[in-house]
């Protein structure tokens, strides 16, 4: 008896360990709820934060599955008396999330299609052999191909041309570490730089244009985002490039065996198949969708055309589809950002940056340029901790109201949060990389920051200089 | 008897594979090569599935299959593993993925009787919990952590006993430091000495250490009786007697050159959870392999 009591305390003990961040964010909350509503808060918009709180306690810690923080996020908005059942429903439900969906399930169908093969002669092609230009054309293609495709889509499917490169160049792992470091951290860089060009880069971007346009902001079209945000990453593909060389110089700095290995591995898989050439077609009919008709239908139903026909050509089966696609991420975003429309519609977004703004120019006289860095440095610093989605849902309805400029200091904080260069689980290109063991955490922080800090820097200029003309 | 081992890497884990086969030998014992690898966060871990997929469809291995393979090599270096699974290599397609976090990879019976390998992904504690649950497992050996909190963590939790496998030199031969006193432990952890001195085929001393005058007597006694027990066994064995806090005086008498065998606490659950427990406190200061027997 007394060794099944002993058990019984045991397997508490050990859920308490691993769950002990449930555990506070449980005793926080009832603390807060407890606690009296501020001067100039309303009795909701308390309790929006409460949960808001609670949300992202949950989900930093992962000591409960992600789909259950979302359900929790529902079920608390709705008990805590925030908005009526139907309410949370329809704010759960909008394009941003269809597109996040779609986005998800676009990039299961792509990758499935084997291009990766293809994609790996086409760069080693133009790049040639040496270990400069092989890592630059790197960065580049990846850039190029994320801001288009969505940064995960196009890190699973150059992982395993960077992995070639390294097991054709003859070495055992530990003597090619810088070359390791160097080969994937040009496709997490390229990736993250990449996902910033474009709405379709990622789904925080959409995100932040479903919020422009749910508080009557501005409609920003496919096109404006990338008049606004292309040249930014055009700009630092070569500065990416050169302090990831800096920073990893290899010793081989000609890859010759490992490319004309490659390139003998990859020619065994022949030209290109009809699927996959109806795959490419398919993706260039999305994406010009995405410029000419997602002002008026929606980013996300764009994205949901695609992988209808996806389907309907029977690229992918619904089966492979579902099993691949992330819904967890799905739920959780939804919900994040019917949170998001709850902090605005409750007035918590108002208060929380009318609260930081008087904190802000307690210390320094003008709080004007300070509403930029506080936006970006949270948005860069929430995004390497937490997830750049996640980061834009919660924080973009406080930065719209800190008043300046919404566009710019939205633009900058969706931006911002593409800066996911210091930790693994900063966004799923790092962890991607992480994945295959050849890196370690602290390789995050040695080009990490250099880049972090050139990235606001670019990003300040940019908005200061150019973003004006275009408004 | 199933015994667990826990490896991480080809670099760090040689003495861990070395140690615990060496320990499965000796009980007869069925084991289990289990890899641990890095956690997979929940917002990336479709994605990196979807990656790997990517990687296999151009015949790499995933992450955590060379690390197993290198422990195949190993087994069959050193003779555990039957010929005939030697000649055909590592079988990577008997890689079968029984949950998102867990995969297998059958072998055949060797010498070491069943002998599995097991790849998972996620917090270590968590998953050899899961996994000592699982396969009711007798022992867990795994390698020397720096971290304070996993040691106590893998006594708290995991239910086998536990063979930490700290500094342990292959080519040196080590003497094993059997510490008793009067407490229910004790008697357990002098019948696993038996099988860790006949695997590593070295002799023991025995050691007690006491802090309350009241004990002596009693400590005494066991240490007898683990001298008797062991003699039975043809285990050449000697006893020393020492004064003081065991927590201080065993680990500076184990130094770096015995394996300590120690019974686990006494203690409930809650009590070791606010005040930890001696052999917690020990294995904390110990710089050699310790085996604490539940």
């Amino acid at each position: 008896m007394s060794n099944l009591t002993n058990q019984l305390i045991s397997n508490i003990l050990f859920w308490l360990s691993r769950k002990k961040w449930l555990v506070i964010a449980f005793f926080i909350s009832v603390s807060l709820f407890y606690v009296e509503t501020p001067e100039g808060l309303t009795s909701d918009a308390h309790r929006t934060l409460i949960i808001v709180v609670t949300a992202l306690i949950l989900i930093v810690s992962e000591s409960i599955p992600l789909p259950a923080v979302a359900m929790l996020i529902l079920i608390m908005e709705v008990v805590l008396g925030v908005d009526t059942a139907d309410g949370v429903a329809s704010s759960f439900m909008s394009d941003a999330v269809f597109f996040i969906m779609g986005s998800l399930m676009l990039a299961v169908a792509i990758v499935h299609q084997g291009l990766d093969k293809r994609l790996a002669l086409s760069i080693i092609n133009i790049t040639g052999n040496k270990t400069w230009r092989i890592a630059f054309g790197f960065v580049f293609f990846s850039a190029l191909m994320s801001s288009f495709i969505g940064e995960h889509t196009v890190a699973a499917m150059m992982l395993p041309v960077a992995l070639a490169l390294l097991r054709y160049s003859g070495k055992k792992p530990h003597q090619t570490s810088n070359l390791s470091s160097l080969l994937l951290f040009s496709i997490a860089y390229g990736c993250a730089l990449g996902s910033i060009g474009t709405p379709s880069g990622g789904g925080r971007n959409a995100i932040m244009i479903g919020y422009f346009s749910e508080f009557n902001i501005a409609r920003i079209s496919y096109w404006d985002w990338i008049k606004y945000a292309y040249p930014m990453m055009l700009i630092e593909v070569p500065i990416a490039s050169s302090i990831l060389w800096l920073t990893f110089k290899p010793k081989k700095k000609i890859l010759d065996s490992a490319v004309r290995k490659l390139k003998v591995s990859v020619a065994k898989d022949g030209k290109l198949s009809s699927n996959q050439a109806l795959s490419i077609v398919i993706f260039i009919f999305v994406f010009f969708s995405w410029i000419f008709f997602s002002p008026t239908i929606g980013l996300g139903i764009v994205a949901l055309m695609g992988v209808f026909f996806y389907l309907s050509f029977r690229l992918i089966d619904w089966h492979d589809l579902t099993r691949r696609t992330n819904w967890g991420v799905v739920i959780l975003f939804g919900s994040v950002i019917s949170l998001g429309i709850q902090m605005n519609e409750t007035g918590a977004a108002k208060w929380l940056a009318d609260s930081i703004l008087n904190s802000l120019s307690n210390s320094i006289d003008d709080p004007s340029n300070l509403r930029w860095f506080f936006s970006v440095i949270v948005s860069g610093i929430m995004t390497n901790l937490l997830s750049n989605a996640a980061t834009v849902a919660i924080l973009g309805p406080i930065v719209l109201e800190m008043g300046g400029d919404p566009i710019i200091l939205g633009m900058s904080t969706s931006i911002a949060s593409a800066f996911a260069y210091l930790t693994i689980v900063a966004s799923p290109t790092c962890m991607i990389i992480y994945s295959t063991g050849l890196i370690s955490s602290k390789d995050y922080i040695k080009a990490g920051w250099k880049l972090f800090i050139i990235s606001i820097t670019l990003l300040l200029l940019i908005s200061i200089f150019y973003w004006p003309i275009l408004s | 008897m199933n015994v667990l081992i826990a490896i991480s890497s080809k670099h760090h884990s040689e003495p861990t594979l070395k140690a615990g086969m060496k320990v499965a030998n000796a009980f007869s014992a069925s084991s289990t090569v289990l890899e641990v690898g890095e956690k997979i966060n929940e917002f990336s871990m479709k994605e990196v599935y979807m990656a790997r997929e990517r990687i296999e469809s151009w015949n790499f291995d995933r992450p955590g299959v060379d690390v197993l393979e290198w422990a195949f090599n190993y087994l069959c270096k050193e003779k555990l593993i039957n010929d005939s699974s030697i000649e055909r290599g590592f079988p990577k397609n008997t890689l079968v993925e029984n949950s998102s976090r867990r995969s297998e990879v059958f072998l055949e019976k060797g010498k070491a009787k069943n002998i599995s390998l097991i790849i998972r992904n996620g917090d270590i504690i968590e998953e050899l919990r899961n996994e000592v649950q699982s396969g009711d497992y007798d022992v867990t050996i795994l390698g020397g952590s720096k971290s304070g909190n996993l040691s106590f963590d893998m006594v708290q939790y995991i239910e086998s006993s536990i063979f930490i496998v700290k500094n342990f030199q292959t080519k040196k031969k080590n003497k094993i430091l059997l510490a008793v006193d009067s407490s229910k432990g004790s008697k357990k952890a002098i019948k696993h000495c038996v099988g860790i001195a006949n695997a590593f085929n070295i002799e023991v001393e025995i050691i007690t250490v006491t802090q309350d005058v009241k004990l002596k007597k009693a400590n005494q006694n066991i240490t007898e009786y683990a001298s008797k027990f062991l003699r039975r066994f043809n285990i050449k064995n000697k006893i020393i007697f020492e004064e003081g806090n065991p927590v201080d005086v065993i680990p500076k008498k184990a130094g770096n050159d015995h394996i300590l065998v120690i019974g686990s606490s006494s203690r409930g659950p809650i009590k070791t959870f606010f005040q930890s427990s001696t052999p917690i406190k020990i294995l904390k200061k110990c710089n050699c392999p310790i085996l604490v027997v539940k």
